[in-house]
């Protein structure tokens, strides 16, 4: 587990440092994705979380899901190209979830992708992860989870 | 950092129908984020209308009768947090800049860091105004201007009211607003929590010193100079077309439909040693969620305004956090009460919650 500042990386999984999201490969062949710890200490609490609707496309860096803390309101962007699979049922009335376990039960869609294979070549895993993270917070002054 | 680039674009878009401000919205944030849009300040102003949160549904908020009758138009904003009424005697003012610039990615700092700015600018015509956490600028434990905002990468909108005069009675009428349950008497309530410039300096100042005096407090809050633009750009004409299109439509007004069960407002009478405290609180059953919370009553606190800024604190709260806010609340603010202690007020809230049921436990005991 890649910890910087305070904030959780774990290691199996790829993110999007830009987007301040994760993606996970399932045995099935989905992409789960979610919010990081750190974009979630960000935000704030979150109160309301409205994801795209199950059946359609999204597009790498594109919005998967709309998600609203303290009257701000701002697009969770996805770290992959594909179809809409699955929403998180449970993020409707509790969104706090987001916040409380960002990469178990807070997560946001699952999302079959076109080409998993280009997409994860933009993305960061591991040690390598935790040094982009650290960059990315050194340059936005984050204090720490 | 060039000197060019501490020039931002301030620009008055006048007053336009609600649907045409949201586009606007939309359209400056877009072409932000592109790279094609300037940091911005923005002022606006709107013809009679009702604004939702991003998140809100008509149904729950408005009593939309009334605001057909009165001929109000019904908005969703783009940005977060609650209903407002808006009409031309309010000035919207708008920020358009990126997370960089700032210094920072964390949303609560960019809010406090914004409304304070704002905050020196109302000081400036007058009145003592204060940021008040998370989102108010507030003059005497009086709400003036309230404030939300959206992001798009790593560009954000941040937004907020300046009620320059107000009309009370019909944000009562518009808005479903739980201070009559308290007391019948909701306009003197309301008027408890929220004031204008022309209440507090006697006469309405004019719309010129008020952008003026704005302009200057961003200026030199964030160590820019500005340049006056009197259209938008190309680009955020056409942008701002399109987005027109789809939101000037019912479906996006009404995107969000529920019904107004899932969001009553809950009452308490709590009776303790320090006196009575009636609550109404706005809840959302399907989110677990206490939107706002009303308190009032016959009670001593030193000083007054900390039952509506508790109200402030206390807004948006998850309802299984509202133990947690409170204590921290309390922790940090000095206050003197009589008999009376920071348990009465999470008891007298959570007496009125369990007036609910909520598909998960609320009660802290």
């Amino acid at each position: 587990m890649g910890c910087v500042n305070g904030c959780e990386f774990p290691d199996d999984l790829y993110f999007s440092v830009e987007n301040n999201v994760w993606a996970r490969r399932e045995d099935d062949g989905s992409i789960t994705v979610g919010m990081t710890s750190y974009a979630c200490s960000l935000s704030g609490q979150l109160v309301a979380y409205t994801p795209k609707k199950a059946g359609k496309d999204v597009a790498k860096n594109k919005s998967c899901a709309t998600v609203e803390s303290g009257k701000w309101v701002g697009p969770a962007k996805s770290p992959v190209a594909g179809l809409v699979v699955a929403i998180n049922d449970v993020l409707a009335s509790t969104p706090g979830l987001i916040n409380d376990d960002p990469y178990g039960a807070g997560w946001l869609v699952k999302i079959r992708p076109f080409d998993w294979a280009a997409d994860a070549r933009d993305l960061v895993t591991g040690a390598a992860a935790s040094v982009a993270f650290k960059a990315k917070m050194d340059a936005e002054g984050f204090g720490g989870c | 950092m060039s000197e060019n680039m501490r020039t931002w674009r301030v620009i008055d878009t006048g007053l336009r129908r609600a649907a045409e401000n949201m586009a606007i919205n939309h359209a400056i944030l877009e072409a932000h984020q592109e790279g094609t849009t300037p940091h911005t300040l923005r002022f606006l102003q709107f013809l009679p209308s009702a604004l939702l949160g991003y998140h809100q549904s008509a149904e729950q908020e408005l009593d939309l009768d009334y605001c057909r009758q009165h001929g109000i138009e019904i908005q969703r904003r783009i940005t977060g947090g609650g209903a407002i009424y808006f009409d031309q005697a309010q000035i919207g003012w708008e920020l358009y800049v990126d997370k960089q610039t700032l210094g920072t990615a964390d949303m609560g700092q960019i809010a406090r860091r914004i409304c304070e700015a704002a905050a020196a600018g109302i000081r400036q015509l007058g009145v003592d105004a204060q940021f008040r956490p998370r989102n108010d600028i507030e003059v005497q434990g009086r709400k003036i201007s309230g404030t939300g905002g959206a992001s798009d990468g790593d560009s954000i909108l941040y937004q907020g009211t300046l009620l320059v005069e107000f009309d009370v009675e019909r944000m009562l009428r518009v808005l479903r607003v739980a201070a009559e349950k308290l007391t019948g008497k909701a306009i003197a309530s309301a008027r408890e929590r929220v004031v204008n410039l022309k209440d507090l300096l006697g006469v309405a100042p004019d719309f010129l010193s008020v952008k003026s005096a704005l302009t200057r407090a961003f200026a030199s809050a964030f160590n820019v100079s500005f340049d006056e633009a009197v259209d938008l750009n190309d680009i955020e004409v056409a942008k701002f077309h399109h987005a027109l299109q789809t939101m000037d439509t019912p479906q996006w007004v009404h995107r969000v439909q529920r019904p107004r069960s899932e969001a009553p407002i809950l009452t308490s009478l709590y009776k303790c040693q320090g006196g009575l405290m009636r609550v109404a609180v706005a809840v959302d059953i399907l989110r677990n969620h206490i939107k706002q919370v009303w308190i009032i009553g016959d009670f001593f606190v030193n000083p007054r305004r900390m039952v509506v800024d508790l109200e402030a604190a206390l807004k948006d709260t998850p309802a299984a956090q509202l133990y947690a806010n409170v204590q921290r609340f309390f922790d940090a603010y000095p206050a003197e009460m009589l008999m009376l202690t920071r348990h009465d007020f999470i008891t007298a809230i959570e007496t009125a919650l369990a007036t609910a049921e909520f598909s998960v436990p609320v009660i802290s005991a």
